[in-house]
């Protein structure tokens, strides 16, 4: 029994042993873990993005005005850099506007009144996580050092957000990521090695023709998973779909989407040889792609450097996109460049599956 | 087990650095110059090919013989495109291997030494995949795979998944695959390996009748009975190296004993077996287990007189038989080992074209 165990034993380790490429992935996960899961999750709110303005019919700022704009300026988290970066605005209205279309986090309304019976006015993007109840404290902070006691009468713009409302959202998007990695690319893969490759090699089939094949059935699974998710989230998390204009503008994303994720996977796959290092790939892709996504913890939390994957990220963009349909009922004018974004870059993964595919057997 | 040869007129001129064959149908639909292909491994190089130059006649069954890793694969996927030469070159049909792979591909059928059926699909399903990646029209489709089932008696078997067949009935899809859509020249790597006798028989049969619709077959094998069953023309090889390349009675010629004559006689008489000696034809007489084994060149000529001599000694011959030397025997004399692979120490030295 040992001889046979020792065998078995030999025979996996000296397999484990000849394939380094693993080894490294297998040590670089955790790693990576560490280093983007910490950061992505734990890392502090800040330059938060507020309006303040003062109400109309004001001849001068009154000094409530100005001491807590200063004050808000000067507000920072311990050791970092400020919380706030505040714009003052002159119009009401417009800066109303700027919140809908996601410019900014807040508008801070303030009486123009001397009075401290007037309440300041507190407009909050409450699809955002964590960052209205950060807007609230520190507006009481800046009010109380001013010395005021005002009232602060806070308007949640999207109603009541909850966690599972903001973090479901991300979850439609992991779907989409899931089903690429074990479709997609990997069938890619299982054809060279069971050796299937070399019977269509030898026909006069495209490239080209092989790795769009592989996008589009990849794209359209990918699309069904993230949108039986997208069912589900309405069932479980309650969110509301406001017309029927959104929900097809939410299919539209999730397709672009899923094109997105798939034509990358299976650009990836074109040069793999095994299951094994693409499944390490994958996995690798998966977390940095979806822990920088904004899925779980705004983006705005991320140290500065995590924040730059965000601009090459898919993910961040499809989440953008279904938050402003799902949450906050945007249309298309605030999502243009999230669509945009994810198009430019299915297009980059496609040309780049396309001339790496290898079209010869070594 | 005379095949009829294929309608040799000369071969065309070889000019230097002949770059797209010139003439509207060449007599050679496949020509290899100086191809060598060295696969680079971490330590040391391992040439697969090694500047092999030949010809392969329209329309002929051609046979690539040699033992496991001679480099047989290699040849043919260098020729189907899936490798590029290290150097050297290739016509394949007017097409040069690596300027015109995809118009190669359009012209030939491969099936591979390993299957690449995919046997999650039914045969249907595989043969109507492989059907629109090769470009067969749509109408004419579905009336092709039947026609090709039919051929391959899996008539009944078309909507069962592949990995429900057995090795037979995989490689005889496979192969039919290959031919959807009428390929002017069809690959075949190994076609029979692994398969038992009734198979490869009927495997053989349809290359056969393959054949007779006018298309090159290429097909490699380490098993000689189905080169020279199948072959009009083969050529040997060794350790990446072309051998010898002839038809199968060019072939059984080289060697120098000719044909074995085997006559059954109780007894023998020395007066008989010295005057058999003397014949010019005969190389060597042997008798031993109430047998005289004679190797004769031209041994149909040299029996009468044979018989002859044995009756002038009055000696009863129980049998006589007489066969030339196989492919086999062929191989042996070259290159000193036997096709599947094993050494005989007793093997005649190897012939001039062998390299050191």
């Amino acid at each position: 029994m040992i001889k046979g165990a020792v065998a078995i034993f030999k025979r996996d380790f000296k397999k484990f042993l000849s394939n380094p490429f693993v080894i490294l992935m297998t040590m670089f996960m955790p790693i990576m873990y560490l280093i983007i899961f910490g950061n992505a999750m734990g890392g502090t709110i800040t330059h938060v993005p507020i309006a303040v303005v003062q109400e109309e019919s004001f001849s001068t700022s009154t000094p409530l005005f100005v001491s807590a704009v200063d004050m808000l300026k000067v507000l920072a988290q311990r050791d970092n850099p400020r919380m706030f970066d505040v714009k003052v605005y002159t119009d009401e209205a417009k800066a109303k506007r700027d919140l809908n279309n996601g410019i900014v986090k807040a508008v801070v309304v303030f009486p123009s009144t001397v009075s401290s019976s007037d309440a300041v006015r507190l407009y909050v993007d409450s699809s955002e996580y964590m960052i209205p109840s950060l807007v609230q404290s520190g507006v009481q902070m800046a009010l109380m050092s001013s010395g005021a006691n005002n009232r602060v009468e806070i308007n949640k713009i999207y109603g009541d957000i909850k966690y599972i409302q903001f973090f479901g959202v991300g979850v439609i998007v992991m779907a989409i990521f899931m089903s690429t990695m074990m479709g997609g690319g990997i069938a890619l893969i299982k054809d060279r090695e069971m050796g299937i490759i070399e019977g269509y090699l030898v026909t006069p089939v495209k490239r080209s023709s092989i790795i769009l094949g592989m996008i589009g059935s990849g794209t359209i699974r990918a699309f069904l998973a993230g949108f039986i998710i997208f069912i589900v989230d309405i069932l479980i998390t309650g969110i509301i779909i406001q017309s029927a204009e959104d929900f097809l503008l939410v299919l539209v994303v999730l397709f672009i989407t899923s094109l997105g994720v798939t034509s990358l996977m299976v650009s990836a796959a074109s040069r793999f040889a095994n299951q094994q290092e693409y499944a390490a790939v994958a996995a690798f892709f998966s977390l940095i792609l979806f822990m920088t996504s904004g899925a779980f913890y705004p983006v705005v939390g991320m140290p500065d450097w995590l924040r730059w994957i965000t601009i090459i990220n898919p993910e961040y963009y499809a989440v953008d996109a279904l938050r402003s349909i799902i949450l906050r009922g945007q249309g298309l004018g605030v999502i243009g460049m999230d669509l945009l974004a994810l198009l430019l870059f299915s297009t980059g993964a496609i040309i780049l599956g396309i001339t790496t595919f290898r079209r010869t057997l070594e | 087990m005379e095949r009829r040869n294929s309608p040799c007129l000369e071969d065309p001129p070889h000019g230097d650095g002949q770059t797209t064959g010139s003439r509207n149908i060449p007599d050679n639909i496949i020509r290899i110059d100086h191809l060598t292909k060295i696969f680079g491994g971490r330590t040391k190089n391992v040439t697969a090919v090694n500047d092999v130059s030949f010809e392969v006649k329209r329309g002929e069954i051609f046979g690539l013989l040699g033992p496991n890793g001679a480099g047989k694969s290699t040849l043919i996927r260098i020729l189907t495109t899936l490798m590029e030469p290290t150097s050297g070159t290739a016509f394949v049909d007017r097409y040069e291997i690596t300027r015109f792979p995809e118009k190669i591909r359009s012209i030939i059928g491969v099936c591979p030494q390993n299957s690449t059926l995919d046997i999650e699909l039914t045969a249907y399903d595989n043969l109507e995949f492989y059907g629109k990646l090769v470009n067969v029209p749509g109408s004419e489709l579905d009336t092709r795979i039947w026609q090709l089932l039919r051929m391959t008696d899996l008539e009944d078997r078309a909507r069962m998944r592949v990995e429900t067949f057995s090795g037979g009935m995989r490689r005889k899809l496979e192969i039919v695959r290959a031919f959807i859509h009428h390929p002017l020249i069809l690959f075949l790597d190994e076609p029979t390996i692994g398969l038992d006798p009734e198979a490869r028989r009927e495997v053989w049969q349809q290359i056969s009748t393959l054949n007779e619709e006018k298309t090159t077959i290429i097909l490699t094998t380490h098993y000689m009975d189905e080169a020279e069953k199948l072959c009009n023309r083969i050529a040997f090889v060794d350790k990446g190296r072309l051998i010898s390349l002839d038809t199968t009675d060019n072939l059984r010629k080289l060697i120098p004993a000719g044909d074995l004559i085997e006559i059954g006689a109780d007894l023998m008489n020395n007066g008989a077996l010295a005057e058999l000696h003397e014949n010019s034809l005969i190389t060597s007489v042997d008798f031993r287990d109430r047998k005289v084994f004679i190797s004769a060149k031209n041994g149909s000529r040299v029996l009468p007189a044979i018989v002859a001599v044995l009756e002038k000694y009055s000696i009863t011959m129980t049998s006589i038989s007489i066969r030339p030397p196989t492919i086999e025997d062929v191989f042996i004399y070259l290159t000193g080992k036997k096709l599947d692979g094993g050494g005989i120490s007793n093997a005649k030295p190897a012939a001039g074209e062998r390299s050191p």
